[in-house]
């Protein structure tokens, strides 16, 4: 018996060293593959165009995705090279990521950047900014960091969360069978997020004029499709004389109406959400859904390129812009059952020509 | 006083009342899932006095049912490699990919696919491949099945959104759309196939070989290898049945939503890890079993209920499942296998 452990102990030994030789081996090939190919790269990039990147979470969400397609369109207007990074929900890829851009492009780059998360605003900024690169960020940034204080930092967009908010739950009000008077159940995406606080207040600023709905019960569905599903079942069972379920985007407004249909309620009790889903598009069209806001990735890309690439070029003067066109926000594009069809056309089965003449024609709000 | 006897029939009837009561009872101390049902008692029983009975309405419960089916069958598959001793992580990779395996053969709206019924054994087959390649991944080139399970979930979800390409592909109606959100005899058929299946793992678990080698290399690995028990290959057939059960989970959740996206792998694997430790299972291995896991997420599908219908702050629902799982781990964990705390 004792031998018998022995040569096993002895074979798993070996079995160990073979592995690591192998993965040694297995290394070593990798890093020269990535070797030759960053030489290959950086030798086609000694052109002097400007290169155009766009930094952004992932290519998982169709929303993201329009951020692509837009940068693509614009790349081939203005006749530039365009690099797409993502940072997969990882914030130390996206930095790095971004740094290895410009150490690729030598710094001739414009930046368009959605960052991964609020706090990763401030080292990008400082990145950016020690390599004399033109950039803007959209959505996320720590309230206390100011685009001002920095040249490079272009501007920094968001898109207006209250006024989404407040579009929708007033178009949830007008489909109740007295409007402006009902009860109305609601879910939140994950609690702490900025869109969903904003989007969340909007719903407040309605609900306060209107003292006739009643907010009865919220969850925290956190953007999830089949967690909105499991919450608007329960919440269902509490509440089946609801009159609206209210919903901070379109992926819970899906899982809601699914949960409805459950119920016998769909179509009867009507869903709003944000964001703008094809899906969101037919259950509108279909009578399931009353109200959502399309938000504009592709006009956001290009805003953001362009300014930026304005910048290098010295036809935007930054230091000249006041705070309030330094960190603005812009309307999304609302989306009801009298226009879905026209929005669907113009914005997502084609790529609309936007005016960037003026990058403040949409300025909505200033961000203090 | 001939009425003050009682009759023999009604003498016959109490010993028999009490004796299987008894037999139940000694089957419930064997089996070690009587803190489970107790607490499923109190969990029960304070809510329904919480919201005045309305928690325990056909409709409540029915909604109980049908949402805990889907976590419990998850459950059935990950406890067994945690009986092993070790973890499956891949959950939410797995489910990811046969979920847009679903989007693109079953009939949707992107292409014109239509697989039928085979949409069963072409997803659940895949979960297995999935569940068999984390297993000789484990085994074969002996990588803790923490790291590999959890490799495995990225790579395969990578993999789900590059093919999707992060889309959302609605799915037209199924033909398993009938049963997937039905009801028999008021029972959602959900949870009947999730009992059905959780039993058939019961029997395996407690009346084959297969089953008792589970448990030796679960209470110590060693000793069950030299008592001649083929560990690697019990190993690989476990992780190959848990993936079965992930595959069938994400058919179901594409069927019931209508739709089939990369995300729906996400926020699977907390309830069930929380499931299965709730239910009993230990996580260093070797004790509990699919009626442990079951009822792990019945309990815990019950508590989420039970926190909406009261109506409880959602900032606080999330800390009490939190609350649950540590206090879950803290109860069942085998402490005498723990050499170190890490």
């Amino acid at each position: 018996m004792i031998s018998r452990i022995k040569f096993t102990a002895t074979k798993g030994v070996k079995l160990g060293k073979r592995i690591h030789l192998l993965s040694g081996i297995a290394l070593t090939g990798l890093f020269y593959a990535f070797f030759t190919l960053a030489i290959a790269r950086s030798a086609s990039a000694a052109e002097p165009k400007t290169t155009l990147a766009i930094s952004i979470r992932t290519l998982s969400s169709p929303y993201q995705v329009m951020y692509k397609v837009g940068a693509e369109a614009f790349a081939k207007k203005v006749d530039l090279p365009l690099d797409v990074l993502t940072t997969e929900a990882n914030s130390q890829k996206g930095l790095t990521d971004i740094k290895a851009e410009v150490a690729r492009t030598g710094g001739n780059v414009a930046f368009f950047i959605d960052p991964n998360d609020a706090s990763d605003a401030l080292p990008i900024a400082k990145a950016l900014e020690a390599a004399g690169v033109y950039f803007v960020t959209w959505w996320s940034k720590p309230s206390e960091v100011k685009a001002w204080d920095y040249p490079h930092w272009v501007a920094h967009i968001s898109f207006d969360g209250l006024a989404a908010g407040t579009y929708t739950a007033t178009e949830l009000l007008r489909t109740f069978k007295t409007p402006g008077q009902g009860k109305i159940i609601a879910l939140q995406g994950r609690l702490g997020d900025t869109p969903n606080a904003e989007r969340w207040e909007g719903l407040h600023q309605v609900l306060a004029k209107n003292p006739e709905v009643k907010l009865l019960q919220w969850e925290s569905a956190q953007w999830d499709r089949t967690q909105a599903y499991n919450d608007t079942k329960a919440m269902l069972v509490a509440h089946p004389d609801i009159d609206g379920v209210w919903t901070a985007n379109d992926d819970m407004a899906m899982g809601a109406i699914q949960a409805l249909k459950d119920a016998g309620l769909a179509g009867k009790v009507l869903v709003t959400g944000c964001d703008g889903i094809p899906e969101m598009f037919d259950a509108i069209k279909g009578g399931l859904a009353a109200a959502t806001i399309l938000n504009d990735g592709k006009y956001q890309a290009q805003l953001g390129l362009a300014m930026a690439l304005a910048a290098k070029e010295g036809k935007l003067d930054v230091k000249s812009l006041p705070h309030k066109n330094r960190q603005f926000e812009i309307p999304a594009v609302n989306v009801n059952r009298d226009n879905v069809n026209q929005v669907v056309h113009d914005y997502l089965d084609t790529t609309p020509t936007y005016d960037l003449s003026n990058f403040f024609a949409q300025w909505s709000t200033a961000i203090p | 006083m001939p009425n003050d006897v009682p009759s023999k029939s009604r003498i016959n009837e109490v010993g028999w009342l009490s004796k299987s009561a008894a037999k139940a009872g000694l089957w419930i101390r064997r089996s070690g899932i009587g803190g489970q049902l107790l607490s499923l008692v109190i969990v029960t029983g304070s809510f329904a006095i919480g919201t005045s009975g309305r928690y325990l309405s056909a409709a409540n419960l029915q909604v109980i049912l049908r949402l805990a089916s889907i976590p419990a069958i998850i459950a059935t598959g990950l406890h067994q490699v945690v009986v092993l001793g070790g973890i499956d992580l891949s959950v939410e990779g797995v489910v990811a990919l046969c979920v847009v395996f679903v989007g693109f053969l079953a009939r949707n709206r992107f292409n014109t696919n239509d697989v039928g019924l085979w949409i069963v054994p072409i997803t659940v087959g895949f979960g297995g491949l999935a569940g068999i390649i984390n297993g000789l991944l484990n085994t074969k080139l002996r990588i803790p099945s923490f790291i590999i399970t959890l490799g495995m979930s990225w790579v395969l979800w990578g993999f789900a959104v590059f093919v999707s390409k992060g889309q959302t592909i609605p799915l037209l109606k199924n033909p398993l759309s009938g049963i997937v959100n039905g009801n028999l005899l008021g029972i959602p058929d959900l949870a009947l196939i999730a009992f059905g299946l959780i039993i058939v793992i019961q029997i395996i678990q407690d009346r084959t070989r297969f089953g008792r080698y589970l448990y030796a290399i679960g209470g110590d690995e060693v000793l069950a290898a030299q008592a001649g028990v083929k560990v690697e290959k019990i190993k690989i057939a476990v992780f190959g049945i848990a993936g079965l059960f992930y595959g069938l989970s994400a058919l179901f959740l594409a069927i019931q939503l209508e739709s089939a996206q990369a995300i729906t792998g996400n926020n699977l694997l907390f309830p069930a890890v929380t499931a299965v430790a709730v239910g009993g299972v230990a996580l260093t291995g070797g004790i509990g079993g699919a009626k442990n896991a079951a009822l792990g997420a019945l309990i815990v599908t019950a508590l989420n209920d039970g926190l909406i219908l009261l109506n409880v702050n959602p900032y606080a629902q999330e800390a009490v499942n939190g609350f649950v799982l540590v206090t879950a781990v803290a109860l069942t964990i085998d402490r005498r296998k723990l050499g170190f705390i890490k």
